[in-house]
């Protein structure tokens, strides 16, 4: 499969009325960037190769079947001031008797070599991170180790390729699997889509990556994973070269920070956590977390609990969303048999009946509730409660409940080890005529 | 992926506890591992009421230098993201550099950086598919019915398709056993057994329990210290309950699902009907009240006959319903001992006599604002 | 190590009716390369069966005299082609328990009727063990004839136990205990049993109608020991029973002569229809010469003594369990020498009030003035009782010359006796509020 990706020069042999093509194979390339977007199926290409120019027009056949390159996006340039001076794009022609290729014709002032680059979009490059929380036995400290996956189906090998990550969605108006179908190309003009070359653009500013991972007292390092920031996004760079042939995936570890403070809180919440009162670890991505250098990626955390001698059990796993520095990560764990609530309505009054033409047009129920926490576990644990009222209603309580927003009351506690509260609450709803909204 | 000589290494470790290839070149080394047999300190782990855990131990001779790791699993149903591999030893002088993991195949290739040639233990963690717990327990009633032996058992299916020579097999509550398990076998192990546990015994008429207004008899077993219990808490699990029959042997008396039951709270257990208390109901009264447009309250009085045939007195739990909104009235029967569990439900205890004297309880009521 | 795989064949001819089938491995080296020799085992020394009649379940237990070697024993059970519970096999030492230790309960891969067990021997050790399980198939039902007296006034009672086997299993010489009682079942045996089940059942129930109809006497009368326990009762056969596969066999449980039977003509339409019924009553208690044991659930039959050895039937009913001391109803239907009329003597309709609607009026309440007359006859040559129950509907008032007795909010009761020959007449009155003068 490898190298299905080929450029020529085409060596014009005689006149051109009966041209005759000779070909020339190309050096390897020098170099080859990948940068990776997670949002959007993205890949930006972007190889170098050091080209040899007779005088003249030189025509650069550029073809990519069977991979996954939008056909539209592919781009030539020189490097350095020399080159720029010595080279110019005259044409670039997509031949009518394939699909998967094109011939740019470049005309240089003089022979020589130049290093020139060629970028381009394709699909079927992706990446996505994942995390591994280790909790303590405690429960109240994590060591979080944050991973890329980069995964490889773009029907290309890239080798010893720089990786660049991005993080953030960007704006795309198509898709870059659909640009790279043949059988759609009649519909789209060859020509890029608009904000592509502002991607391309922006990209350029992001300093290029740091020199290969030198081994530190012989040994080889884990390779670093740089962070930066570029406009809404961030960039991931990986350390070194990656090679990563079509098909295969590799994952490698972008952080590893121990002694993340963590915080157990039992929550019902049905607006965030569904309908039942649901145990959530929780930490913040700021730097009194140890964290908050970079946002998070979003990705599956897996939290495993120490069962002491370095044993680990499985507690549970999420869907993470992005999370920005300075958020909050709450991470549902579920429900725990042994932290429950229960909420009973212990009475119920209609008062306020107003009657018209002998018949019920309004009245105010007036509802008393009681709900009970229990705590079995044998240490003392956060409570954070939502209740979320409907229609006109009155909200009455001895109990600290706090105002959420218009409809919703809350109440935040600390219950003991196995300690139990219970903790009433009224709410008057008036209906019918009676309801003032 | 050779799996050829996968099998072959598989086998070949199983012999020894060891396993390393050594690739000709000095800095590359290549080492295959497998999921079959050569695995040491097995543990799995049921800690995740969804999901197993397998943790198990290798033991690799590194290369100074780079060396490649491979890890193939095929044939068993592993979650490859939820791998983790680390030495046993956090300080060893090794550093895992990336993890790559080929096309189609159930494989993946680790890169180790080690400083110099060693054999160093990793450990290694991943979820595992189609291996199925179920917890049950029984029960064994003495003859009078104050006491009982609880045993709990553990059982373990394993359709994963990997074998495990021996693992060692830790529940949810730190339970640890050793076994061998086959693929497609099932293993069932008794876990715990508490004797002299009490029991309480309690007979319910609930009519949301049963609609045929049958009294239903219940046992009680709190999951707690002082009766013999709360040493974890209590998983689901069916519950089969025999007793003694004072005969030397025993019979069964019925059986109930447990829930799951922390420690500190109460396992009710349903064993069946008790066939010899007998409750019937009657409406007394049923008048409409207060009549305004179409408004109404309604006066009601059930009356609850009682007949418990049993040869001694007997303590009925009586669990009554009416919705909306409505209020006891104070000439019923119990009024200064009911509970008001919720607006919807009270609940009350009466003593009924023995051997068939019928007892009537009058259950009065008003509903108020019913439209 | 898969010896009993091979050798399985030899095992099912040698006790090829003898279901589920017990072998023991002995482990003759501890190595690696285990060769297990396989020891066929003395059959079951006894059986005890405990017979569910409220759901389909049997508690078989059986034990045996087995011989361990010191250290782990495998013992291999199974089951296959019986109607067996695989999650309910249990295997206990009756003797020696303490040098016996099961260590585990396998379920093998290859069989999905068979378990083995691992157990532990701290010495070479013969012990009794007892093999549990539930089974389904096995049921028991109750049935009682009653001889009454010529004049009615007591009756001989005669229970019987019938045990109808369809496991697919024939039990031979096995101690029978039957359950009367409703215990929690969570999950059917049969659903558990395994697949085939519900075809073999349709099957084994249509057998069982046929064999239930050439069902037996013994000819010996066995002893039936009853005994309360928990909220069950048991009764345990004397003796020993051989029931084959697909047979039924019935039990004497007691007879008891001279029991006192009242005889009451009942009107209850809700109940017994818009007719006289002669509702024959007795009490399970000592005054009745009864009340040692519940009743079981069953088909209660009548006859009467005709004279000269003859019967007449006199009807049949399927009675609920019946507790100590409570009471029995059964319906014998109606007798045409005790008969009961009732007739609507006058009818007036007063305060009606009207509401318009535009320029039109309507009714829109009244009220409803009735009055009924019951006759009743008794053409008997002896006196009867009666009960006269009368259901009223809505917002009624009920008036009476004779005295009646409120049963719930809408029945009102009479009850009164009749010489032989005599007649009797109740008047009574009854005033119904409609539309808007109901208050109810």
């Amino acid at each position: 499969m490898r190298t299905t990706l080929a450029i020529l020069i085409l060596v014009l042999a005689s006149a051109p009325l009966c041209a005759k093509e000779e070909l020339v194979t190309l050096p390897q390339r020098d170099s080859v960037q990948l940068t990776i977007y997670n949002s959007a199926d993205l890949t930006l290409v972007r190889e170098r190769r050091t080209l040899s120019f007779k005088a003249g027009d030189n025509r650069l056949q550029f073809s990519w079947a069977n991979t996954l390159i939008d056909p539209t996006s592919v781009d030539f340039q020189a490097v350095g001031e020399a080159a720029r001076a010595a080279l110019d794009v005259a044409d670039t022609s997509y031949p009518a008797e394939s699909h998967e290729m094109l011939i740019w014709t470049i005309r240089a002032k003089s022979a020589g070599s130049h290093v020139v680059e060629i970028s381009y979009f394709t699909s079927g490059i992706s990446w996505g991170a994942e995390y591994t929380g280790m909790v303590n036995t405690s429960e109240d400290v994590m060591h979080l180790t944050g991973f890329v996956t980069v995964t490889n189906n773009s029907g290309e090998d890239y080798e010893d390729a720089s990786v660049r990550l991005v993080v953030g969605t960007i704006h795309m108006v198509e898709r870059i699997v659909d640009l790279a179908q043949p059988k759609s190309r009649e519909k789209i003009p060859p020509t890029e889509a608009p904000d592509m070359d502002e991607l391309r653009k922006m990209e350029r500013q992001f300093p290029a990556e740091k020199g290969a991972g030198g081994g530190a007292g012989g040994m080889v390092r884990r390779k670093d994973i740089e962070k930066g920031t570029l406009s809404e996004y961030y960039i991931y760079a990986v350390e070194g070269q990656e090679t990563i042939p079509t098909g295969w995936s590799k994952r490698l570890q972008s952080f590893s920070i121990a002694g993340v403070p963590l915080k157990t809180v039992y929550r019902l919440e049905p607006a965030k956590f569904g309908p039942s009162f649901t145990k959530v670890l929780e930490f913040k991505n700021d730097e009194e977390h140890k964290l908050g250098k970079e946002p998070l990626p979003d990705g599956l955390i897996r939290l495993y609990r120490d069962q002491g001698q370095g044993r680990l059990g499985f507690m549970g796993a999420l869907a993470s969303k992005y999370i920005p520095k300075k958020e909050e990560v709450k991470i549902n764990v579920g429900p725990d048999a042994e932290c429950t609530l229960a909420i009973k309505r212990i009475s119920l009054k209609k008062k306020d009946l107003g009657f018209r033409n002998n018949w019920l047009v309004g009245w105010t129920m007036v509802e008393e509730f009681e709900m009970e926490v229990k705590n079995f576990r044998s240490r003392a644990v956060d409570i954070e409660i939502h209740r979320t009222m409907q229609g006109d209603f009155d909200f009455e309580s001895a109990e600290k409940f706090e105002i959420h927003d218009a409809t919703t009351r809350k109440v935040v506690f600390t219950l003991d080890a196995n300690a139990s509260r219970k903790l009433r609450y009224t709410v008057t709803t008036r209906q019918g005529e009676n309801a003032r909204k | 992926m050779n799996k050829r000589l996968l099998l072959t290494l598989a086998f070949a470790a199983g012999v020894g506890s060891m396993i390393g290839i050594l690739n000709p070149n000095p800095v590359e080394a290549r080492i295959k591992l497998a999921t079959l047999p050569d695995r040491e300190a097995v543990v799995v782990r049921f800690d995740n009421p969804n999901v197993v855990m397998v943790e198990e131990e290798r033991t690799i001779s590194l290369q100074k230098g780079v060396n490649n790791v491979d890890f193939s699993w095929a044939g068993t149903n592993i979650d490859k993201g939820s791998i983790i591999f680390r030495p046993a030893d956090p300080a060893a002088k090794v550093e895992i550099l990336s993890t790559s993991y080929p096309p189609g195949e159930a494989a993946l290739t680790w890169q180790i950086a080690a400083t110099e040639p060693a054999s160093i233990k990793f450990r290694l963690s991943y979820l595992m598919a189609n291996i199925q717990r179920e917890t049950d327990y029984r029960m064994l009633v003495s003859k009078d019915e104050q006491t009982c032996t609880f045993k709990h058992y553990f059982k373990i299916r394993n359709w994963s398709g990997g074998r495990f020579a021996t693992a060692d097999f830790v529940t949810r509550d730190g339970k640890k056993f050793e076994k061998g398990l086959e693929n497609g076998e099932a293993k069932r192990v008794m876990v715990n057994s508490w004797d002299k546990v009490k029991l309480t015994k309690e007979y319910v008429y609930d009519i949301t329990r049963n609609y045929e207004g049958k009294v239903m008899t219940d046992y009680v077993l709190k999951n707690a210290k002082d009766i013999g219990l709360g040493a974890i808490p209590l998983e689901y699990g069916k519950v089969r309950i025999y007793q003694d029959d004072g005969n030397g042997t025993t019979a069964f008396t019925g059986e109930d699902w447990g829930r799951f039951t922390p420690i500190g709270d109460d396992m009710r257990l349903n064993i069946g009907i008790a066939q010899d208390i007998k409750i019937e109901m009657k409406k007394m009264t049923n008048d409409v009240q207060n009549r305004r447009g179409n408004v109404y309250d309604t006066d009601e009085v059930d009356e609850y006959e009682i007949k418990n045939f049993k040869d001694n007195e007997s303590v009925v739990t009586l669990v009554l319903r009416v919705d909306g909104e409505w209020e006891m009235k104070n000439d019923s029967a119990n009024f200064e001992s009911f509970e008001r569990i919720d607006n919807e439900t009270i609940k009350f205890k009466v003593k009924a006599p023995a051997k068939g004297t019928p007892i009537k309880l009058k259950f009065h009521y008003q509903r108020k604002n019913v439209w | 190590m898969h010896c009993w795989i091979k050798d399985k064949g030899l095992i099912m001819t040698k006790s090829y009716w003898l279901l589920p089938a017990l072998l023991m491995f002995a482990t003759l080296a501890p190595s690696l390369a285990a060769k297990e020799e396989l020891v066929t085992l003395p059959k079951r020394d006894t059986v005890q069966l405990t017979i569910y009649n409220s759901v389909d379940l049997t508690l078989v237990r059986e034990t045996r005299s087995l011989t361990f070697k010191k250290g782990n024993n495998r013992l291999q059970f199974s089951w296959a082609g019986t109607l067996i519970d695989p999650t309910s096999v249990d295997f206990k030492p009756v003797n020696n328990a303490e040098k016996l230790d099961v260590l585990d309960t396998s379920y093998p891969a290859e069989s999905n009727q068979m378990l083995i067990w691992t157990i532990a021997a701290d010495n070479d050790v013969s012990a009794m063990v007892e093999i549990s399980y539930f089974t389904s198939g096995i049921s028991w039902s109750a049935e009682y004839h009653g001889m009454l007296a010529t004049d009615d006034s007591s009756m001989t009672l005669t229970a019987y136990v019938t045990v109808q086997n369809n496991s697919g299993e024939e039990y031979e010489d096995a101690k029978v205990r039957l359950v009367v009682g409703s215990i929690n079942l969570v999950e059917e045996i049969a659903g558990l049993a395994g697949g085939q089940r519900a075809a073999r059942m349709e099957e084994a129930y249509g057998k069982m109608r046929n064999a239930a109809k050439s069902a037996d006497a013994s000819d010996r009368k066995k002893d039936i020991v009853k005994e309360g326990l928990s909220e069950y009762y048991i009764y345990s056969v004397g003796g020993t029973e051989t029931i084959p596969n697909n047979w039924a066999k019935r039990l004497e449980s007691f007879v008891q002569v001279g029991v006192p039977v009242k005889s009451v003509y009942t009107w209850d339409a809700p109940k017994y229809g818009a007719q006289l019924c002669r509702i024959l009553t007795f009490k399970n208690d000592e005054a009745h010469k009864l009340g040692k044991e519940p009743l079981p659930s069953g088909v209660v039959r009548f006859y009467r003594d005709a004279g000269g050895n003859r019967l007449g039937y006199v009807g049949a009913i399927a009675t609920g369990y019946i507790a100590k001391n409570d009471e029995v109803k059964v319906n014998a239907g109606v007798d045409p020498e005790v008969t009961i009329k009732m007739t609507r003597t006058s009818l007036k309709k007063e305060n009606l009030s009207f509401a318009f609607n535009g320029r039109n009026q309507y009714l829109q309440g009244w009220d409803t003035y009735e009055t009924f007359k019951l006759e009743m006859t008794n053409f008997r040559d002896r006196a009867v009782d009666f009960e006269i129950n009368l259901a009223l509907n809505g917002d009624f008032d009920f008036e009476s010359e004779l005295a009646s007795t409120k049963i719930d909010f809408r029945t009102q009761r009479y009850v009164l006796k009749l010489d032989k020959g005599a007649k009797q007449e109740v008047v009574y009155k009854v005033r119904t509020r409609f539309g808007t003068n109901a208050k109810k």
